[in-house]
């Protein structure tokens, strides 16, 4: 018995010790009684409350948070009554303190030998702590998402997508919305180089190639732009911002930028078209006055012309008829006629200026003038200009906006016969050239070209294949290249295309 | 002996100058040229001319700015401008300053003779 006993003493004294020592709290109900009969310290602490106080089923009721009362109460008679063995649940306490405590709690129905149920042990794990870090994160999360959402409607809103390329590990692609919205491409595509390089214009694939070797291998921060041509033969413009980082890892990450510009492309396209129409409306207007000077030059032999007529016929209606008066005034008669002529003949080819103005004039900076004048025109046209101007060029007498007529007219003509060109870079390589006693410039480009039997047709007045008013024609700036006492001819290249080239003798 | 009347033609046109005096005379007139204001103030004939026809738009002085310096000096004389330069605003102002006409480039033999007549009536 005592064996027994002690036996009995020794399991006690081990389940009392679990029973106080353990972190979670432990009740024992007696269901006999009615009553908590056990609690532990654990248990104590978590609710705040004495030993003495967690004794009766009130206390619990009155700490269980007040709209989970009913239900938490009628579960538990469930295991009461023997209904249920098991319960889980999560129980939301309110400390007299008013606190909120949380708790995992495990309620295991102890039956007699008779299967009637005798004890009810609750296991209470204190999850209050896990609760609040779920509900931050919770917020967080949405929070993030939030975040998520403002930024993916700022970029919709932008048109800027963005992505992160992780170069030297998985050279994986990670797109945002509105990166697969600009490319017009499916969400569920994986991104690759390749997908990205269909959407490329093929123009600009070089160039995006280069990039991207560049960027693999120098890891600095780039910037680029290139187009898009989407499978509708549509053209979108895109800048492209990314910057090197290095992740957790140390490995080398691009995060970047894409900001759809097309239409600020598009603006920049009409605001450079609007410049030269304003340029051609100035130009109009000067030519109104030019042709009110036009008139005026004329009008003045024309009215030496009618006076001079009026004159005469008075002259040989008098009595006796004044012949040699008559005479004279048919002679200064045709002499304004000649003149009303060569006014003519000199405003055409002079455009604007009621006389030639010579001037010692740099044929160098001439031309940067000009292709400063064009270069927007050129760039817009995809054409590459090239300047090799000879250093030391002498100078030559000219009317310098005369000879940027010229020169105008000479690289709007290139840039025009290499509009239709696709299959090969329009270049323009403008050149000048000291050529002893003479200065030559040559416009070379790589357009359709020119047949050597009909070149000199293309000089004469009236031939024309493009007439928007811009500039002059070739035989004006032929006829102005001679009144300067130089030649302007035309050649075909060795490869495509044709070069035009003026030469004008020094003056000093 | 009746003195034909004296008409001061100043215009720095060639053809006018050359061509206007022998039209004036088969008119019955006498007339003098002159290339600018400056030539025909220097000239000194103010006094001796009945009628001036002015060029409007000239180098240095133009015809309106001579008739006015005229107007000023109270050596106001009768006045037909013409002009190469077709502008509508021109001729009321001119008449508006009192001159008898103002004629546009190339102009008919009659009409100036007209003008003329009128100027000199008037005197």
């Amino acid at each position: 018995m005592k064996r027994e006993e002690t036996l009995l003493s020794e399991t006690e004294q081990l389940f009392k010790t679990i029973f106080d020592e353990a972190g979670t709290g432990i009740a024992v109900v007696d269901l006999f009684i009615g009553e908590p009969i056990g609690n532990n310290r654990a248990l104590q602490t978590m609710l705040g409350c004495s030993e003495e106080e967690l004794s009766h089923f009130a206390t619990f009721n009155e700490l269980t948070y007040e709209p989970n009362r009913q239900l938490d109460a009628e579960l538990f008679n469930e295991l009461c009554v023997g209904r249920l063995d098991n319960l889980r649940m999560e129980k939301h306490f309110v400390l007299k303190d008013g606190r909120s405590v949380w708790s995992n709690a495990i309620f295991t129905l102890l039956r007699d030998c008779d299967r009637r149920p005798r004890y009810i042990i609750v296991i209470h794990e204190d999850i209050t702590e896990r609760k609040r870090a779920l509900e931050k994160l919770q917020a967080q999360e949405q929070e993030l998402r939030r975040t998520a959402a403002f930024l993916a409607q700022a970029q919709h809103l932008s048109s800027t997508g963005s992505f992160a390329w992780h170069v030297s590990t998985t050279n994986e692609i990670t797109w945002s919305d509105e990166l697969y919205r600009i490319f017009e491409l499916d969400r569920a595509a994986p991104i690759t180089t390749e997908l990205i390089r269909m959407r490329v214009h093929p123009e600009d694939l070089a160039q995006f190639d280069k990039t991207v070797h560049e960027a693999r291998t120098t890891g600095k921060d780039f910037e680029c732009q290139y187009r898009l041509l989407l499978p509708d033969n549509s053209i979108k413009y895109l800048r492209v911002v990314a910057q090197a980082t290095r992740d957790q890892d140390g490995q080398l990450e691009y995060i970047a930028a894409v900001q759809d510009v097309t239409e600020r492309h598009l603006s920049e396209q009409a605001i450079d078209k609007a410049r030269s129409e304003v340029a051609h409306v100035a130009r109009v207007m000067s030519l109104g006055a030019l042709t009110a000077s036009i008139a005026h030059e004329v009008n003045q032999p024309l009215s030496g012309i009618v006076t001079n007529a009026s004159t005469c016929l008075r002259m040989l209606d008098a009595d006796p008829a004044n012949v040699d008066g008559a005479r004279e005034t048919a002679r200064r008669t045709i002499r304004d006629a000649r003149r009303a002529s060569d006014v003519i003949v000199r405003l055409r080819a002079l455009f604007g200026r009621k006389d030639m103005v010579a001037e010692p004039v740099d044929l160098n900076e001439t031309t940067k003038e000009v292709i400063g004048l064009l270069r927007n025109e050129l760039q817009r046209n995809q054409v590459a200009v090239h300047a090799e101007l000879a250093n030391d060029l002498p100078r030559v007498a000219a009317d310098r906006i005369q000879l940027q007529q010229v020169i105008f007219n000479l690289i709007r003509n290139a840039a025009d016969a290499m509009s239709s060109v696709q299959d090969r870079p329009r270049q323009l390589v403008i050149k000048t050239e000291n050529g002893g006693d003479s200065v030559c410039l040559k416009v070379q480009d790589t357009g359709i070209g020119v047949d050597p039997e009909v070149v000199d047709q293309l000089f004469q007045p009236f031939y024309t294949t493009k007439n928007d008013g811009m500039g002059i024609g070739l035989s004006v700036s032929r006829s102005i290249i001679d009144s300067h006492n130089g030649c302007l001819w035309a050649t075909r290249n060795d490869g495509p295309g044709a070069t035009f080239s003026f030469c004008l003798p020094r003056h000093d | 002996m009746v003195r034909r009347p004296l008409i001061s033609v100043v215009d720095d046109d060639e053809s006018v100058r050359e061509s206007l005096p022998d039209l004036l005379q088969e008119f019955g007139f006498d007339a003098r040229a002159f290339s600018s204001a400056e030539e025909f103030l220097a000239a000194d004939l103010l006094d001796q001319t009945d009628c001036l026809i002015l060029d409007v738009a000239m180098p240095g002085r133009s015809g309106p700015d001579l008739y006015r310096e005229l107007t000023v000096r109270r050596q106001k004389l009768p006045v037909v401008f013409i002009t190469a330069h077709r502008d509508e605003n021109v001729r009321p102002r001119l008449l508006a300053q009192g001159a008898t006409d103002c004629l546009f480039k190339p102009f008919s033999d009659l009409a100036l003779l007209s003008a003329l007549e009128l100027a000199l009536g008037m005197k």
